[in-house]
């Protein structure tokens, strides 16, 4: 008996997968100049980070560092500190979200941009809108997502690890960067 | 077409493809707690090998294409369509398996489920979502002879993340209701019994499995499934303990699933001259070999 062969079942779903490239939106000088668009100069201050620094950034902020060293440019306008511009990388569903933020002299929050994000779901994390939510923050905010900042569906796990992210930059200024 | 060029020719038609940089199902039989968020579509691809009962040849394909859309932020439905392929000889079970078949893969079945999240994994750091599927087959996935099956299933999926995601646990339970008839057969070896008398069955499951990110997209875990079913005639038909290694890919747009399945431990019902008696070899086989691919979009 002759049997039919249904493989081709399986072409609809091949057909509806196109290449699809990873896109970084921001390189680190336009970041640079968009967070601290009255800076003149950015001086890279790479901070390197023992395991006892690494320990104490956790302690203050609850979050692991997980890189040894982290990339900081002091940004100054006509010799004067106008704050502090650090990327950073933390875990996205499956890809590294590279994020930069700007933290004023006293530690505050002046902005956030994201360089570099590859989900499926959650481009809004791009979005003024939401970034804004950052603006201001402090340590002494909770940073609890819905609270601080707003959730964006299908991109929790990204949400929640910018927030804290951010808040783990703070303790690293606080440590390092606010008497340097 | 033989089984294994079917499967060849649906793995070829899908990895051409698969040529691109690219969510979710980083395990392939146990299930995770997130839902798609509203509007989001997804469409999956199973392809499952079932191989080897201890005598004779034993293999069948299980194919699934299904479609899943984000109805609200927590809540999601599915569609599916089943194919089965099987490729036996050598081996009759009495009741079970009466005798040689050979086909390629046809349409077996249709399957819609939902899945509500009640707790998000990421959010309120320990996941949970309700699911329920409802079946009807027309093919037995066992001895690929015509059976009328209606299922519902319901389950409670657990998740949690670890180490800011790179670690990721899920544990299943569910139960699942059957209600068979199957078709008369012509022919049968003397003294065959082949019931075609409609039968119930409730099945219990219960699955974990844990996942690490070793490098950005990929992800490599393991998993385990312990099954017990029980049915009208013969109380409790069988029981197995299913585990293996499962690898993981996801990206923006696709991911993809692999898991090798091997059956540690099962018990129940044994077949006449079954030689292995650790193991439940009338309606499960002694592997599986499970791909899945997903597409975002």
């Amino acid at each position: 008996m002759r049997t039919r062969d249904w493989s081709l079942l399986l072409l609809p779903a091949a057909a509806l997968v196109s290449p699809v490239y990873a896109t970084d939106y921001l390189s680190v000088p336009v970041a640079q100049q968009m967070l601290f668009p009255q800076a003149k100069a950015f001086v890279e201050q790479t901070l390197k980070l023992s395991d006892e620094q690494r320990d104490r950034i956790k302690a203050l902020s609850g979050m692991r560092q997980r890189w040894a060293e982290q990339k900081v440019w002091r940004a100054e306008k006509d010799g004067q500190l106008q704050g502090w511009f650090i990327v950073d990388e933390v875990i996205g569903k499956h890809e590294f979200i590279t994020y930069a933020t700007a933290i004023s002299p006293d530690g505050r929050v002046l902005g956030v941009e994201i360089l570099s994000y590859r989900e499926t779901h959650g481009s809004q994390v791009r979005e003024p809108s939401w970034r804004k939510n950052f603006v201001g923050k402090t340590l002494a905010d909770p940073f609890k997502l819905d609270e601080d900042v707003p959730n964006i569906s299908g991109a929790t796990l990204s949400c929640r690890n910018v927030l804290d992210g951010v808040k783990r930059l703070l303790a690293i200024h606080k440590l390092y960067l606010a008497h340097a | 077409m033989s089984l294994s060029r079917s499967l060849s020719l649906g793995a070829v038609a899908l990895s051409l493809s698969l040529s691109a940089m690219a969510d979710e199902n980083v395990f392939g039989y146990v299930r995770g707690a997130e839902t798609l968020p509203k509007g989001a579509k997804e469409v999956y691809q199973w392809l499952t090998v079932r191989s080897d009962k201890g005598a004779g040849h034993y293999r069948a394909i299980d194919s699934k294409t299904e479609f899943e859309y984000g109805v609200t932020d927590r809540f999601s439905a599915s569609a599916e369509l089943k194919a089965l392929g099987i490729n036996t000889s050598g081996l009759t079970i009495d009741g079970y398996l009466p005798g040689d078949k050979k086909y390629g893969l046809k349409p077996s079945g249709i399957e819609f489920a939902g899945k509500y999240n009640f707790l998000s994994p990421a959010k309120d750091d320990f996941g949970l979502s309700g699911y329920a599927a409802v079946d009807y087959n027309w093919l037995d996935a066992h001895s690929g002879q015509d059976k009328k099956k209606i299922d519902a299933e319901f389950a409670l999926l657990a998740q949690k993340y670890f180490l800011e995601g790179q670690l990721t646990w899920v544990g299943n339970v569910g139960l699942e209701a059957t209600y068979s008839k199957r078709k008369a057969i012509d022919n049968l070896p003397a003294d065959f019994e082949w019931p075609t008398s409609p039968e119930m069955e409730v099945e219990l499951k219960a699955g974990t499995g844990l996942a690490y990110r070793f490098a950005p997209g990929w992800y490599v875990g393991a998993e385990t499934l312990w099954e017990t079913e029980f049915e009208t005639d013969v109380g409790k038909e069988r029981w197995s303990l299913f585990g293996g290694p499962t690898l993981h890919y996801g990206g923006k747009q696709w991911w993809a699933t692999l898991t090798y399945f091997h059956q540690i431990r099962g018990g129940g019902e044994k077949y006449a001259g079954q030689t292995d008696n650790n193991l439940h070899l009338i309606e499960k086989t002694r592997n599986e070999v499970r791909l899945k691919v997903g597409f975002n979009f």
